[in-house]
């Protein structure tokens, strides 16, 4: 393998990796603005600019491939310089209002301002603003704050297969903005903010809704559908603020939909059943697993196909107990939605329940079912058929064949292990604490089966 | 002016037309003739004239077509870079409205050496009229078969296409003119990978200044030794035409032996001297973005290094001569207005510097300058030199920190007065 020589140490590369990559694998990290791992590179911002033995002028590390025995420095004099300078070009028609922009505490710009900028600004003239038209309900837009990195022009084009995102104008007046004035169309839109590298594209699901530094991360999957991208839910006080996607070449690269991203906000409305709910009355616990102990003779247990494979385990369980059917709801096909990332399945573990060899429900006829979900899927048609609920139901699927529901957990309160389309076993994470009276499932089985006084 | 010139005495009404190439110009033999030396030789030929190229960096035109990758097997481009816009230059539009024929021979010789069909001519926009003379041109070519499936009856297939530009000067830098080409916004690509490589649509792309283009026929009918004995100097081969604006009693395009005289010798003795016999203020010497020069400065020979030496660069070949009528500080602000103006906005020190610079030029300009302005103008300057994606930063960054340096009374003069000290 070639080698090269960082900052004086020795790194190997694979040729054509650039300079920025291969510092970072060893630990040396490049400022960078317009350069992003899953984009085209444009070596625009200028911040990356290293000093290359035997090259006169400073290269930018992004779009500089290493060769055999090059010798990089990335903090010489003349390099933090050069770092001064474009931070100070990219500061003096930014507009500073750190204190109400909703990225400060994970910007880039504030970062490096931080870490390479100068206290002092030497710039008297007029600030450059802009007018910003509405982007749509996903993106709220404000190009005073923008460094024209064009990540976002470069996302729209590469990564969503949509040119929506572009720079009008030219030179000083360059403006980032929709094709003709637009609202934006991508169902990745959520994307923009977390590549923009300033508060210039932010959601407006989250903006003004907590400071980044309070939140609590916690990687996990996303239950959307049956790819399961990998996640960082951020939570703080035991309520999710936003979700981001982590990277994960294998499944999600570093992107995720805009459904996967908002779909947390059904969990914690107030319409979410989390009281065991028996005949028409809110019950204890015990009380409502006991009225149910009598009731089980004829019953089918139905699981759905994003529930976790922990939680089939302890329904089979159950249903062994009691002798009783296990078979699956939920739709039973899956394929590419959208060539990007989405899936037409729409469940965290409907491969796994494939790979397990469950059968699918099709009008088996029964005394009592039992309907366990994690959350979206679809409930199947059971007719005048009466059934209980188990997991996460809502108010408004309170059919009158409805008996009772045990309020259980969606994929922000469990772990659990799920398979994902390409039959990987990847593992959600609790992050926010039990709602109301809410129990797993494994836990109820656990009571039913052979529950005490407790609850 | 004696010596022999190529292409002045051709720069008259009339002579466009493919008549008038065959007859007076020995026009369409070099062609054939270069058919049949063979692609390599060609290439040597061009080598040994030491031909540079003539749109402002002066690289060996041999030595470029020795770069496209011959074994690749994408379709081979050349393109011809017709959009002239330095501010002073205009030697190309002489040669696009006069001699267009002896422009598609060149073109025709090019494409045959690097093994191109697809050629371009990228014509600035507002050269609607030249655009005009080389269609009409094209036109007679090809009826007259010299263009398309057999060149001269030759097994040389050749297409050339003229494509407008939109009036963006930044598309006279090379990659930002094959985005341009390609109909993409007109911003300059990341380097590597070279046009070479991959340059229009992808293929590998040769991009050549008109002038360049024009000295070809000349080399392959008379032979690169001959061109390179015309210029009067080491590696620089040929004759320039050079672009004299300003205030010269005899402004227009100039023809001299490479490297035959000095900046005094083409004012005064092929220009007829400074308007108005005043005194000398100053030269730019390459089009607009070129480090300026004192009067004092002009005995240097008129050529791409011994400028280098000075600190300064020909570029284009574009003299512009200033008098002392004219106030530096307006002139330097005029001209980072241009660039600041033309900047496409991509990288951060030219977005953000050039604009900077025109500001605090103009506040200075109008006497509202304060004393560390000139320190402050220096530093953004040196903060662009050298470290943009293109050229286009040091253009605009070169000619500032030379005017302060050179000039610097004269901005204080107008920090000090508070206005400009010509203004009445």
């Amino acid at each position: 393998m070639p080698k090269c020589i960082i900052d004086g140490r020795e790194a190997e590369f694979s040729v054509g990796e650039n300079i920025v990559d291969i510092a970072k694998r060893i630990g040396v990290s490049i400022p960078v603005f317009c350069y992003h791992p899953g984009l085209s590179v444009v070596a625009q911002c200028r911040m990356c600019t290293v000093e290359v033995e035997k090259m006169g002028k400073l290269q930018t590390g992004c779009s500089t491939p290493a060769t055999d025995g090059m010798v990089i420095h990335t903090n010489s004099q003349k390099v933090l310089d050069a770092r001064q300078s474009t931070m100070e070009f990219l500061l003096v028609n930014h507009p500073l209002d750190c204190p109400i922009c909703d990225k400060s505490g994970e910007c880039d710009l504030q970062d490096y301002s931080f870490e390479h900028g100068s206290q002092y600004s030497r710039y008297t003239e007029e600030r450059r603003t802009y007018v910003d038209l509405d982007m749509g309900p996903v993106i709220q837009k404000n190009m005073n704050r923008c460094i024209h990195c064009t990540r976002c022009i470069r996302f729209a084009d590469e990564i969503a297969k949509l040119p929506e995102m572009v720079a009008m104008q030219r030179g000083n007046a360059t403006e980032i903005t929709t094709a003709d004035g637009r609202p934006l169309e991508t169902d990745y839109a959520g994307n923009y903010s977390d590549i923009c590298p300033t508060g210039s594209l932010t959601l407006k699901d989250f903006r003004f809704h907590k400071r980044a530094w309070f939140l609590k991360k916690t990687p996990t999957i996303c239950a959307g559908c049956s790819r399961g991208c990998s996640i960082e839910l951020q939570t703080h006080d035991d309520h999710v603020y936003r979700i981001i996607p982590r990277e994960n070449q294998a499944v999600n690269q570093y992107w995720m939909c805009d459904e996967g991203r908002f779909m947390y906000h059904a969990y914690q409305e107030e319409s979410r059943l989390c009281v065991p709910w028996f005949d028409g009355q809110e019950l204890a616990w015990q009380e409502a697993l006991q009225q149910l102990r009598a009731k089980m003779t004829g019953a089918l247990f139905l699981v759905a196909t994003d529930l976790t494979h922990e939680e089939v385990d302890a329904v089979s369980q159950l249903a062994q107990f009691y002798g009783a059917q296990l078979l699956a709801f939920g739709s039973d096909t899956d394929a590419d939605y959208d060539a990007i990332l989405r899936r037409t399945n729409m469940a965290a573990n409907f491969h796994g329940l494939k790979r397990r060899g469950l059968s699918w429900y099709a009008g088996q006829k029964a005394e009592l079912v039992i309907i366990v979900r994690a959350g979206r899927t679809k409930l199947p048609q059971l007719g005048e058929t009466p059934w209980v609920g188990m997991g996460v139901f809502w108010e408004k699927e309170k059919t009158p064949s409805c008996q009772g529901i045990l309020p259980g957990l969606s994929y922000l309160e469990k772990n659990g292990t799920v398979t994902n389309f390409q039959g990987t076993d990847q593992a959600l994470k609790q992050a926010v604490a039990v709602p109301g009276m809410c129990r797993s499932v494994p836990e109820i089985v656990m009571q039913w089966m052979h529950g005490g006084e407790r609850g | 002016m004696s010596e022999e010139t190529l292409y002045i005495q051709h720069f008259h009404a009339g002579a466009a037309s493919l008549a008038y190439y065959q007859e007076k110009m020995q026009g369409y033999q070099a062609f054939p003739k270069a058919f049949a030396m063979g692609q390599a030789k060609v290439i040597d030929e061009v080598k040994v004239s030491a031909l540079r190229g003539r749109g402002g960096a002066g690289f060996p035109t041999g030595m470029k077509w020795g770069f496209i990758p011959q074994a690749s097997p994408k379709p081979k481009v050349l393109v011809c870079n017709a959009d002239e816009s330095e501010p002073g230059t205009f030697k190309d539009r002489e040669l696009l409205r006069y001699t267009p024929h002896l422009l598609i021979e060149g073109m025709l010789i090019g494409a045959y050496a690097i093994g191109a069909r697809s050629c371009y001519i990228y014509v600035r926009g507002e050269y609607v009229a030249e655009a005009r003379i080389l269609e009409q041109a094209l036109k007679e070519a090809y009826a007259a078969g010299l263009l398309g499936e057999k060149v001269c009856g030759l097994d040389f297939a050749c297409d050339i296409t003229v494509h407008r530009g939109a009036g963006a000067y930044i598309c006279g830098e090379e990659t930002a003119l094959l985005n341009s080409l390609e109909g993409k916004r007109g911003e300059p690509r990341v380097k590597p990978p070279f046009p070479a490589q991959s340059g229009a649509f992808g293929c590998p792309t040769i991009v050549n200044n008109v002038e360049t283009l024009t000295a070809v026929p000349f080399i392959i009918s008379r032979g690169g030794a001959w061109f390179a004995s015309l210029g009067r100097i080491e590696k620089s081969g040929g004759t320039r035409l050079i672009s004299v604006s300003g205030d010269v009693k005899k402004p227009g395009v100039i023809e001299i032996h490479a490297g035959s005289m000095t900046i005094r010798q083409i004012i005064f003795d092929a220009c007829g001297g400074i308007l108005g016999d005043r005194p000398l203020k100053a030269v730019i010497p390459g089009g607009s973005s070129a480090p300026v020069l004192t009067a004092d400065e002009i005995d240097v020979i008129y050529d791409i290094e011994p400028l280098a030496k000075i600190g300064t660069m020909m570029g284009s070949a574009a003299l512009i001569v200033v008098s002392d009528a004219h106030c530096m500080v307006k002139l330097i602000a005029r001209i980072t207005k241009f660039y600041a103006h033309e900047s496409c906005g991509q990288c951060t020190p030219c977005r953000e510097g050039c604009r900077w610079m025109e500001d605090v030029l103009e506040r200075i300009e109008h006497g509202h300058g304060r004393v560390q302005d000139l320190g402050l103008l220096t530093d953004i300057a040196d903060q662009i030199q050298g470290k943009t994606l293109c050229a286009l930063g040091d253009a605009a960054a070169g000619p500032v920190m030379s005017f302060v340096k050179k000039f610097r009374a004269d901005f204080e003069a107008h920090i000090r007065g508070g206005k400009c000290p010509n203004a009445s």
